[in-house]
């Protein structure tokens, strides 16, 4: 479990505008492609929606997006500057779920959240409540005092979006977030980010479910293969 | 075993060997015959210098006496123990995957189809019994503390032990195979009483913690052997500081495994008193600060659980609001502040019983720090470099690359120690363990930043 550097910052959600950016971004390892040049262009309170088949680099597209990986033509850009997980301006900005977070073995679900919580400086009663928000939020709140390792590959799913979802941001950054969830919680999913939506926050997700793309979507990048 | 089953388990064993030939006796005998002669090259020697390194006299005199043989047993019993936990995870009958599936799932008895595997757990007990008996009973006559005559008893006593060890070791593969299965007495009726669930678990975990071995990944290891956490689950971890929830965090995880909590209390309280009694007089032997270190330092570690998650979810999404050595620095906080907390508790005990002057308590701190450096170095030193596997490297390097901050910790304080208990002032060589200490401090947080620029 990782966090940024620098002094911890008061928590923020949605209020400052940012513009996520990249230009003719790919990305190649010697011979092999896995993503071809791309524009992508991410604006406050919007939707981009990256679809294409599995291989066709949506997940290497949302690392350099979420400044985990250089791209290797191009440029990815946060508010003009070079996207970088290590700059502080980055970190805060940008909660990205992209792969399984690290988890705890020796603390529940709850306690997961009020960890990540106080560490990005809500204290007290204030992130006991918050944490049991985004729980309730997600329709979690009965598995609050589990452990990770006793939830099912949905349940996991959902508590890793509940992870992302309790630190403050103004970009949500999610791969597949409809993977291993039913068709209720995948509505459930819609309207939560749809709400996120309406509250400020800009999201950015690689998704193959056409309805959640329908209901979110203000921009769909169809990512090429060839 | 009937002879039907004694014909249908030639028939399977011929299918697995196909046309190549049956190689099992001699693949049996021949760590036998290395662990032979590693024992006559290097362990009779060992133990010889182990007992000739201790006062002798006062070892003659009180090893055969009663309370020689109450610490003899109270060892024997606490080894059975132990060794019972461990078969809760790695039991002695562990067939490989392909075996398990084809064979013992298959409707034949499962005391023929484990009997095999079960024999040569308890064969290798057995003589790893004799020779430890043996190599201590030639050990303790080459020193002169016993005559030769102990060599038949120590090495009798050395084999039953084995014998016990096997016994033990399968009755906590039962136990854990099946929760509150009764054992109605003899190893073949235990070998029909593991069901293929455990067995199957534990030779997945076999074949994971082999290849983490072979990798030199020994958090694989001790990640696919630490039992998951369901205690105290009811209680909340309280939101507060960002540094101070990390603190709250590790206590939060000690009373969810209170195991490590007491293992750690123990081993620590006996390595602290063991130091601070070490500086009483300079006729201390060195080998008294080193084991006292060694407990210490596995006392000290059993507290780290929170810094060793933290250097194993590097490379994963960030979440926390906090920087990477920040994060690390305060999962020191409940180690360092319950090593302080028992060596102040010791040292009050030990100078009204008149064994210790209070002065030995900065020592103690002193090592504290030691201690926190190094188990730093050890959270966050990763994966061994490619060159330890090298043809010129090979396992002692790999060793030795694991060991470094064990061996950091072990050279300081010893040395210091030993220093310090013979010097007219030991100030001097206080300031040495503490400059010392910062630097293996140093070390460590070398080995943070090298991780967080990593993932």
């Amino acid at each position: 479990m990782l966090g940024r550097r620098g002094a911890a910052v008061p928590a923020v959600r949605g209020s400052a505008g940012h513009v996520l950016r990249a230009t003719g971004v790919g990305k190649r390892i010697d011979e092999a492609v896995l993503l071809l040049s791309t524009d992508v262009e991410l604006g406050t309170a919007e939707c981009v929606v990256l679809r294409g088949p599995n291989g066709s680099g949506k997940t290497t597209l949302l690392r350099i997006l979420a400044g985990t990986v250089p791209p290797s033509e191009g440029e990815a850009t946060l508010d003009g500057s070079p996207v970088d997980e290590r700059h502080d301006l980055t970190r805060t900005a940008i909660a990205a779920l992209i792969g399984a977070p690290a988890t705890y073995r020796d603390l529940t679900l709850v306690d997961h959240l009020v960890l990540i919580d106080s560490t990005w400086g809500r204290a007290g009663q204030r992130a006991d409540d918050h944490a049991d928000e985004i729980l309730e939020l997600l329709e979690i709140d009965h598995l609050a005092e589990r452990f990770p390792h006793e939830l099912s590959s949905g349940q996991q799913q959902l508590f890793h979006l509940s992870m992302v979802l309790v630190r403050p941001s103004s970009i949500l950054m999610l791969d597949e977030p409809e993977q291993r969830l039913d068709t209720d919680k995948r509505d459930l999913l819609t309207r939560i980010l749809l709400d996120r939506k309406a509250d400020g926050s800009s999201l950015l997700i690689a998704c193959h479910d056409p309805a959640m793309t329908e209901a979110l979507a203000d921009t769909v990048v169809d990512i090429r293969t060839s | 075993m009937t002879g039907a089953d004694r014909q249908r388990l030639r028939q399977v064993r011929a299918a697995i060997l196909g046309n190549r030939p049956d190689n099992s006796l001699s693949n049996t005998l021949y760590p036998v015959y290395v662990a032979v002669i590693a024992a006559g090259a290097y362990g009779v020697p060992a133990a010889q210098q182990l007992f000739s390194s201790l006062d002798g006299k006062w070892l003659a005199e009180h090893a055969w006496t009663p309370v020689g043989a109450m610490v003899a047993v109270t060892a024997a019993v606490l080894l059975l123990t132990l060794v019972r936990l461990v078969g809760r995870v790695h039991g002695p009958v562990v067939p490989p995957l392909p075996y398990l599936e084809l064979v013992v799932a298959s409707p034949m008895p499962r005391k023929v189809t484990l009997a095999r595997h079960w024999r040569l757990s308890l064969g290798g007990s057995t003589i790893g019994g004799l020779l430890v008996g043996l190599v201590g009973g030639a050990g303790l006559a080459i020193a002169k503390v016993t005559s030769p005559v102990v060599l038949l008893p120590a090495t009798v006593g050395g084999g039953l032990l084995g014998v016990l060890v096997a016994e033990f070791w399968l009755r906590g593969q039962v136990h854990g195979s099946r929760r509150g299965s009764s054992l109605p007495g003899g190893r073949r009726n235990a070998l029909a009483l593991l069901d293929i669930t455990g067995l199957r678990r534990q030779a997945a975990s076999n074949v994971t913690i082999g290849g983490a071995v072979l990798a030199g990944d020994l958090r694989t290891v001790r990640l696919d052997a630490a039992r998951p956490a369901t205690h105290a689950r009811h209680v909340r971890l309280g939101a507060s500081g960002p540094l101070a929830v990390i603190a709250h965090r590790d206590l939060l995880g000690l009373r969810r495994a209170p195991g490590s909590a007491l293992y750690g209390l123990g081993f620590a309280a006996a390595g602290s008193a063991g130091l601070m009694l070490s500086l009483q007089s300079p006729r201390t032997p060195t080998v008294a600060p080193l084991v006292s270190l060694v407990l210490a330092y596995l006392g000290f570690g059993a507290w780290c659980e929170g810094l060793r998650l933290h250097a194993d979810n590097s490379g994963t999404s960030r979440l926390l609001g906090l920087a990477y050595r920040d994060t690390a620095l305060a999962h020191l906080a409940v180690p360092v502040s319950a090593w302080a907390l028992s060596a102040i508790v010791l040292n009050a005990g030990l100078s009204l019983a008149g064994l210790a002057r209070p002065t030995a308590l900065v020592w103690a701190l002193g090592a504290g720090a030691l201690l926190a450096g190094a188990h730093l170095m050890a959270s966050f030193r990763g994966l061994p470099p490619i060159g330890v596997f090298g043809p010129h490297a090979g396992v002692p390097a790999m060793i030795f690359w694991y060991a470094k901050p064990l061996l950091a910790t072990l050279v300081v304080g010893t040395a210091t120690a030993a220093w310090a208990a013979r010097a007219d002032n030991p100030w001097t060589a206080f300031f040495w363990l503490l400059a010392a200490a910062a630097g293996v401090v140093a070390w460590g947080l070398a080995l943070v930043g090298k991780r967080d620029r990593r993932s």
